[in-house]
């Protein structure tokens, strides 16, 4: 690897002619695109726009017309602005303290472990947590002397969402900071440079491109929200997503509420632009085959250390101040009024719960690796490959995760409840939903990844003889793999949590943990549902302990092989 | 090469269908029930008839957008529970299939659907929901006026649910233009505005706020009360004097169900006699629209409240106008 890079890159030539694998895998990723992203949507805004055989928006002009709707609106990129901002900014504190700042392990092991908390609990949940605290009569305000503030409406939303998504946050940054080589930082500390000003004019310049995706990821993930809104936003603050549930739910509208989710594309569409023209054509290669040893971390100021390992701790400290109530709402008989201890409510999960239990497993175990392949796939594809199509590609892979879940869900009803492909009541459907839904993470990460990997890193492969699939399984996807295996592991968790899309697709045959959680919750089984959601806390956190192990195994076999070859 | 074969495999194996067939001898339902009443009372049937019933709990605003969705080719076979205005939605639609079951001769006609769409299998009245530490704590008695929820010691303190998403909302709606005619009726609302914490997204979603007493008081269907009542939370339920307009729990077969002979057996069941004692005796929280079972529970009992008669067609007709009326008045 450390020998000269070849000075030219070999001969322009058709990269299908390159490649021969090229054609299927492109063939075999726009096939599953088409059918399970673009298929499902274009019914669904059939049967949302066409009336009587005729294009007609009547269902959209009808909405913007409505002040309660257009007010979801605003309220709706308000949040996500406010959400992304906030999230990517403590995501980065986190991942700046796990990669920047020499903890002990244990604490950054204790920081990584108590932020996945938010992620895999489903949402309800920790909402529910969060009002019991700083709702009306919180015991938190109580315990400071607080009066009453206003929770319910944008605070109580923007919280409870950012401490839900900074995790991803965190999982984007800190793969991309792991991966900017602190020679670079050292180089300029020892041209004299100030920390503060090592952090403004190298890390923070390099690191743009995982702030950029956290930021579109966060954003685009508040913005098709429901479930949080649901329960905190209450109804002076309505958002879009709710509306759109609301009316479909609700009013029985199903056309109306789908056109309010249309309307949800445009500001996703709109960030996606805007984050492409950021992070824009500059380079952020940091991984060129050219690196020496890593040297040992620099210390990068007190106060600064200070500060961001304070802020770790504090949001820490919070984290786990909220999942200690819902262990405790899961073991008291009835909150507030009978304290003692029982086992009961996890009797009723393990027996009532069990077929939940067994089904959401399956599922997830099933769609995580199906959708690591896809997000290696298209991310490589679309980044690496220069073809007709590829930002298409890119686009339509983001498609489902930028809509609303309950509109994916009832689209997917729609397009696949008939022949020719009657999948509705399966496995196959739920799996595919997550795969195509969620697997948005590991892509942008293995876009983002790419982006600091030097393409002469691959162009030696090639040059010294290797084909191109050789090549891509050799070299690229180890270097990729710790991108693929945080999306793996978000999808895994999301398919193990989501709850918008999961309402309408699950069938008396293929029941999960969250819809679980939910009527527990809708049939005020209070302590039931924290059961149900230390139990899925408890299987996730069992399940990426799994997923670790077998990582590293996979990583030193891959090592192993790319030393002989 | 071979590997990309095998990765291109895989990636196509996720869109092969596989389609899902019901055996016979089975019945397949929605119930907007909770699962906790439906488990009994689907167990119960089975044990009465043999045949094994499949089942999911959805609200009923998600059970109907499912129904719909799937009309082409229904998924199940019945519904269990939801509110008649629901059923009402759904015959708009066409996803019901008529039958008279053999017990409808003894449920009032007010409680069926006229063309037989729908049975009601239990009745719901509206009540009152109190934190009776609330109350101590303030020295006030438990509501037994609406008129008593304006007192401002309520303020910031009650939690009902919004009318855009819950059938208990607009019931509220229906008693209020019942007891004071329409105008009227929005004023109060406006009134009682300023005393809400929050308008929840379910019907029952206040009702857990006020046990825990984060919330004061709100106004539920008596199963949701009744439930909280008996998890062992402080809480006192109450009927206003002016009176309350119920809701119609009911059943029915959806067009096209795969099991069609078992669909009508088990709205047979759930329109006798032996099914009004079962949800008597087991404390399922709904008085039997059954005119010939003997209702045990003093809050269940019918001469201890006023109730206002509300025709269910007249609800659906007025719904949209008035839940319009209260997003332009009232909320805003």
């Amino acid at each position: 690897m450390n020998s000269k890079a070849p000075l030219s890159v070999p001969e322009r030539v058709s990269p299908f002619k390159r490649d021969p694998a090229l054609l299927p895998a492109l063939a075999a990723v726009w096939v599953s695109l088409a059918v399970f992203v673009l298929y499902p949507v274009i019914r669904l805004f059939l049967v949302t726009f066409m009336a009587e055989g005729q294009l007609s928006f009547a269902n959209l002009t009808a909405a913007l017309s409505n002040w309660y709707d257009r007010q979801a609106f605003v309220n709706s990129l308000w949040l996500a602005a406010a959400v992304s901002a906030a999230g990517t900014l403590l995501g980065y504190v986190y991942a700046f303290a796990v990669t920047r700042i020499a903890l002990p392990p244990w604490v950054k092991w204790l920081l990584g472990a108590v932020t996945i908390l938010p992620l895999i609990s489903p949402p309800f949940t920790s909402s529910i947590a969060l009002t019991l605290s700083l709702g009306p009569n919180g015991i938190l305000l109580k315990l400071l002397g607080v009066g009453n503030f206003n929770f319910y409406g944008f605070w109580g939303t923007w919280l409870s969402e950012t401490l839900t998504y900074f995790p991803v946050a965190f999982m984007t940054l800190a793969a991309i900071l792991s991966a900017v080589d602190p020679n670079l930082e050292d180089a300029a500390l020892s041209l004299g440079a100030s920390p503060g000003r090592v952090f403004r004019t190298v890390t923070l310049p390099l690191s743009i491109p995982g702030i950029a995706n956290s930021v579109l990821l966060l954003f685009a993930g508040s913005l098709a929200d429901f479930a949080t809104p649901l329960v905190l936003a209450g109804h002076n603050f309505p958002v879009l997503p709710t509306q759109a549930y609301l009316q479909i739910t609700g009013l029985y509208d199903l056309r109306g509420g789908a056109a309010l989710s249309f309307l949800l594309l445009v500001p996703a569409m709109a960030v996606y632009v805007l984050q492409r023209f950021w992070v824009g054509k500059k380079s952020y290669v940091t991984i060129s085959g050219k690196s020496g040893a890593r040297s040992a971390f620099k210390s990068k100021g007190r106060l600064a250390e200070g500060l961001v390992t304070g802020v770790c701790f504090f949001v820490t400290a919070f984290i786990l101040y909220l999942y200690s109530l819902i262990l405790w709402g899961a073991m008291v008989k009835v909150w507030g009024v009978d304290n003692s201890l029982t086992l009961e409510n996890f009797r009723y999960v393990f027996t009532h719960g069990r077929k939940a239990i067994l089904d959401t497993l399956s599922v997830a175990a099933v769609a995580t690796p199906l959708g690591g392949l896809l997000a290696v796939v298209v991310g490589y594809l679309s980044q690496r490959k220069k073809f007709f199509g590829n930002r298409a590609m890119e686009f339509f892979s983001l498609l489902n995760y930028a809509l609303p879940g309950t509109v994916v869900g009832i689209a997917y009803i729609i397009a696949f409840n008939e022949k020719p492909l009657h999948i509705t009541g399966t496995m196959t459907i739920l799996v595919a939903a997550y795969m195509f839904r969620y697997s948005s993470a590991g892509i942008r990460a293995v876009i983002a990844s790419l982006h600091q990997i030097d393409p002469s890193v691959e162009e030696a492969s090639a040059s010294l003889g290797a084909s191109a699939a050789r090549t891509f399984f050799r070299v690229t996807v180890p270097l990729v793999i710790p991108a693929v295996l945080m999306g793996m592991r978000y999808l895994f968790i999301l398919s193990m949590t989501a709850i918008s899309s999961t309402i309408f697709l699950v069938s008396v045959k293929w029941n999960l943990l969250t819809t679980r959680i939910l009527e527990c919750m809708t049939e005020l089984q209070f302590a039931q549902a924290c059961a149900f959601s230390v139990v899925l806390i408890l299987l996730v956190f069992a399940a990426t302990a799994v997923m670790a192990g077998l990582t590293r195994l996979a990583a030193r076999r891959i090592s192993g092989e790319g030393g002989r070859g | 090469m071979n590997r990309v074969r095998i990765l291109v495999a895989a990636l196509l194996m996720v869109a092969m269908a596989g389609s899902a067939a019901f055996a016979s001898g089975e019945l397949n339902a929605y119930s907007i029930m909770p699962e906790k009443y439906a488990s009994q009372v689907f167990e119960a049937f089975t044990a009465e008839t043999g045949i094994k019933v499949n089942f999911m709990r959805f609200s009923s605003g998600e059970a109907l957008a499912r129904v719909v969705a799937e009309k082409n080719n229904p998924q199940v076979d019945v519904i269990l529970g939801g509110p008649a205005d629901t059923y009402e939605a759904g015959i708009g639609e066409g996803v019901f299939e008529a039958y008279r079951p053999a017990g409808a001769d003894m449920i009032p006609e007010k409680f069926r659907s006229p063309d037989n769409y729908w049975t009601g299998i239990g009745i719901i009245p509206l009540v009152f929901l109190t934190n009776t530490n609330f109350l101590k704590e303030k020295g006030l008695e438990a509501p037994v006026s609406w008129n008593d929820l304006l007192d401002p010691a309520y303020k910031n303190g009650l939690q009902m649910a919004d009318t855009r998403t819950s059938g208990t909302a607009t019931e509220r709606i229906y008693s209020l233009v019942k007891i004071w005619g329409e105008d009227e009726a929005f004023v109060y609302q406006k009134k009682l505005h300023k005393n809400i914490q929050m308008y929840t997204k379910s019907g029952a979603g206040g009702a857990m706020p006020i046990a825990t007493g984060q919330a004061a008081s709100g106004i539920f269907y008596i199963v949701d009360a009744l439930d909280i009542q008996q998890q062992g939370y402080p809480v006192a339920l109450t009927y206003p004097v002016e009176g309350v307009s119920y809701g119609i729990e009911g059943s029915g077969i959806l067009k096209g169900a795969k099991n069609m002979e078992n669909a009508k057996k088990y709205m047979d069941w759930v329109s006798s006699k032996a099914f009004a004692q079962f949800i008597v005796d087991k404390k399922i929280n709904y008085i039997p629209t059954r005119t010939d079972v003997e209702v045990t529970n003093p809050a269940l009992d019918l001469s201890k409240m006023k109730l206002i008669e509300v025709d269910v067609a007249w609800k659906g007709e007025k719904r949209k106008e008035y839940v319009e009326r209260w997003i332009n008045e009232v909320i805003k």
